[in-house]
């Protein structure tokens, strides 16, 4: 049997910005400076009204086939992690093989995941091509937090943005695997600290839950926006994502000398450089990619890591970690080698 | 206790002096105990104490001193 590698990696951007001179605007006692200071961000994309995340998914998935590596005829199997899918039902992977043109003995399915989803796509992917049913999977992330945030939220909306990425990954033959080892996580228990309520099987939208409140520090959301406890959320990464990495290490039987980069999710400057710390990795090993676009959610890190190509840092051969972790709670990582 | 003292200095953008256990969260002109404050001295603890504590323990916390004591008691557990 084959192994997986990843082949070919693009990004897609909706061209609107929100930057923080408009978010100064809106929120008393918050330059445009103290903004970035505080988050490491300048700028995030926003999906126009009209475009969904499945659009966005699009976008990218035509940047991938644009450079040339692999083309719509060339996959067989379609992975969708979003969590914003263009109907309740049927199943955006499935109108996506329709617009892209991929044929119709492919495999397609949506996978509800945010910033973990890169990496747990990733082992899905793997899977079906170290198991000889896919040979060429083409892994799109895509979403539109910014849907889900209520404008005068500026404990969220500061960090999120909307993106979309698409990853090619193929079968190839080589002496180890290039993608693996995995460890996962999850922690249900954590489930309402990132969070939107209403508009699912669970608790439908209303009047009621439409009502906007205020919370201490001034932000106003009501029951149908995007819901984030940071404390919370720093909390379950300080302590989740050393001991993922550093059980990836016992399990792959290696030790952080061996890895080159550390490409975790780019949740925000401020939580990167505490979680750089806990690691004990350098500057130089771990990458800091929100400045232009924020937190993307689970296209943080196939972001990243086509812009550190795009830098020249995967010219020679390198091993890299990734961590997906948050909303969930969930996380996921791996090794790859590129 | 430097490091500490220095970082909620900083998060408090006030001087390092300034940092006492009487210091009170609340009364910076700044900045104050809001979600961020909370988020940074999460963040803050763990580097200097190794303790993750958590934020209701913390929004709850009036002066660094109870800060303090909140970390002196997570250290035992």
């Amino acid at each position: 049997m084959p192994y997986a590698r990843i082949a070919d990696i693009a990004g897609h951007l909706p061209p609107a910005v929100l930057d923080n001179e408009h978010l100064a605007a809106l929120y008393p006692g918050w330059s445009a400076d103290k903004i970035f200071e505080k988050t490491g961000i300048r700028t995030r994309h926003v999906a126009a009204d009209d475009e969904t995340a499945g659009d966005l998914a699009c976008a990218a998935a035509r940047a991938l086939f644009a450079r040339g590596t692999v083309s719509a005829g060339d996959v067989d199997f379609i992975i969708l992690c979003t969590q914003a899918p263009d109907y309740i039902l049927p199943t955006t992977a499935c109108l996506l093989q329709d617009r892209l043109g991929i044929a119709t003995g492919a495999g397609a399915l949506d996978v509800n995941l945010g910033c973990s989803g890169f990496v747990y796509c990733l082992s899905l992917a793997k899977g079906l091509v170290e198991s000889g049913s896919a040979k060429c999977v083409l892994v799109l992330t895509a979403d539109t937090y910014s849907k889900y945030i209520h404008p005068l939220d500026k404990s969220v909306r500061t960090l999120f943005g909307d993106a979309a990425a698409a990853t090619a990954v193929v079968a190839c033959e080589a002496e180890r695997a290039p993608i693996g080892p995995f460890v996962f996580g999850t922690d249900g228990s954590g489930a309402r600290n990132l969070i939107v309520e209403t508009g699912a099987a669970r608790m439908p939208r209303s009047g009621e839950t439409a009502i906007e409140h205020t919370d201490d520090s001034g932000n106003v959301r009501s029951r149908d926006n995007l819901y984030m406890a940071g404390a919370s959320i720093m909390s379950f990464s300080l302590n989740a994502v050393p001991r993922a990495a550093a059980a990836l290490l016992d399990k792959a039987h290696t030790d952080k000398d061996a890895i080159d980069y550390f490409v975790l999710h780019q949740a925000n400057r401020f939580m990167l450089e505490a979680l750089r710390k806990k690691l004990k990795v350098s500057d130089a090993q771990c990458p800091i990619h929100v400045e232009d676009c924020g937190n993307t959610v689970s296209s943080t890190i196939p972001l990243t890591l086509a812009a550190m190509r795009e830098q020249g840092c995967f010219d020679t051969q390198k091993k890299l970690m990734l961590i997906g972790f948050g909303v969930g709670y969930s996380w996921a990582a791996c090794l790859i080698d590129v | 206790m430097t490091k500490f003292y220095e970082g909620m200095a900083e998060i408090f953008e006030v001087e390092p002096s300034a940092i006492t256990p009487a210091f009170e969260l609340t009364a910076a002109t700044t900045a104050d105990w809001d979600s961020l404050a909370i988020v940074s001295t999460i963040a803050l603890v763990d580097d200097c104490f190794n303790v993750t504590l958590d934020g209701e323990g913390l929004a709850a916390c009036k002066t660094v001193g109870d800060i303090e004591a909140l970390v002196a008691r997570a250290g035992k557990e």
